[in-house]
């Protein structure tokens, strides 16, 4: 038991890296996506739209097989964490860009239009005014976002990142205890996702009271 | 890239057959759990929102629990754990699936039910009390038919999910499309064009999902603020 728990806390690490690389390759993308969908030009937004629904729509185990085993065909051969990474980066990203656009659209109009008659410039009615009230509400999805994706990671053991589920596969081939081994996996998610999730909907209830 | 297309072409009309019987067992799956979920879902809400405390708390462990545990560690929990640990219980991979699917679709459900359920005014309640209904009465006829017109989005959002979900069960082996891609493309040793093709296919199975549910929406929502 202890054996396995100190194989397993390894897998943690590589999770939590996979998690948070994906994280950061989501927000930025998502960012783009986000004022691509915000833009007031067609082709942009018809781009963006195209993206976020076929990205939605489609399971993230497929793109990361179509990223890892489709693409190494093609002789791109990638790391499996970099295939990861990017895959699950690329499926939050559709997720995020959603978040981030109704954000900034759930701030009333009215607020830009005060800044700019009292003579800010467009930038800064941006920054200094929509941006801090957007920001506030896009944070607790932004966190359940979060909690997902480290549950998500649990699918890049089938692209052989030696993360918790694949070390767990692999302790089970030797031991064939899998009910044990399964159930500290479960306990492990648990502990990140449970605080994680909690945080969320902290979050949630105090924008909630700032809004009122 | 004319590699890919000549590939495809080639693989095509075998494939296709195939590939379209497996999204045929894909929505199978989706159906099946969600016929699961539902029921089990209200059993859950029930339970959460039970004045007896053990069964609050229940409730509570178990939703907390299945939700934040991937699916794949509940399906192997089911799959692979079970039949270890209780020789004699084990369950082939359709079922299994539909089991680890189904109780983790409970638990995000008996949420939904519940925000829908908590976000009618307390007054409506306390009004059917006043004039002498149930608290069963109260809840069957005037919170409920309430309450789901408030769930139906979350539960649509759910139901597309679960359908891109469903694909995890192939990890166990269980028939529906994401298996049957692999399978195809670990003989044809074409993996892009079965994996494009796959994802093609669940979007072309989720998006008019989403899109009904959106209808769906537009069509009893409006019923909602009249009122």
């Amino acid at each position: 038991m202890e054996r396995y728990f100190t194989f397993l806390l390894g897998g943690v690490w590589v999770s939590v890296q996979a998690a948070a690389g994906a994280l950061i390759f989501a927000t930025l993308l998502g960012l783009l996506l986000a004022l691509m969908l915000l833009s007031r030009n067609g082709l942009l937004f018809y781009i963006a739209r195209a993206w976020v629904e076929l990205i939605r729509g489609t399971p993230a185990l497929a793109q990361l097989f179509i990223l890892y085993f489709g693409l190494a065909d093609f002789g791109l051969r990638m790391h499996p964490l970099v295939a990861a990474i990017v895959g699950l980066g690329i499926n939050g990203s559709a997720y995020l860009a959603e978040i981030f656009r109704s954000g900034i659209q759930a701030v009333d109009h009215g607020q830009t239009e005060a800044g700019r008659s009292l003579g800010l410039s467009p930038f800064w009615v941006t920054y200094d005014v929509v941006l801090p009230q957007a920001g506030r509400m896009m944070v607790p999805p932004f966190v359940n976002y979060g909690v997902q994706l480290l549950k998500d990671t649990s699918l890049i053991s089938t692209i052989a990142v030696p993360e918790i589920m694949f070390r767990a596969r692999n302790l089970v081939m030797e031991t064939y205890d899998s009910m044990t081994i399964y159930l500290l996996v479960a306990a492990l998610y648990l502990s990140i996702s449970i605080p994680l999730s909690q945080l969320a909907s902290y979050l949630q209830a105090r924008s909630m009271r700032a809004s009122q | 890239m004319t590699k890919f297309w000549a590939d495809l072409n080639a693989g095509f009309a075998d494939w296709m057959p195939q590939l379209l019987w497996a999204c045929l067992q894909t929505l199978q799956l989706t159906a099946l759990t969600f016929l699961v979920a539902v029921p089990l879902g209200l059993i859950i809400v029930g339970m959460r929102l039970s004045s007896r405390k053990p069964l609050k708390w229940f409730a509570v462990g178990l939703i907390e629990v299945a939700r934040g545990t991937p699916a794949l560690v509940i399906l192997f929990v089911v799959y692979f754990g079970l039949p270890s640990a209780f020789p004699g219980l084990s369950l082939n991979s359709l079922t299994a699936a539909v089991v680890g699917l189904g109780l983790q679709g409970g638990a995000i459900l008996a949420e939904i039910f519940r925000s829908g359920i908590e976000a009618i005014d307390r007054g409506q309640r306390e009004a059917s009390l006043t004039i002498g209904l149930t608290p069963r009465q109260a809840m069957i006829d005037v919170i409920a038919p309430q309450a789901w017109r408030i769930a139906l989005p979350p539960v649509g959002n759910y139901v597309v999910g679960l359908l891109k979900d469903t694909s995890i069960a192939s990890i166990i082996a269980a028939p529906e499309l994401m298996l049957r891609a692999k399978d195809l493309a670990s003989s044809s040793f074409m993996p892009m064009q079965l994996y494009v093709l796959a994802a093609l296919l669940y979007f072309l199975m989720s998006y008019p999902l989403s899109q009904f549910f959106r209808h769906l929406e537009r069509r009893v929502i409006p019923g909602w603020r009249t009122r």
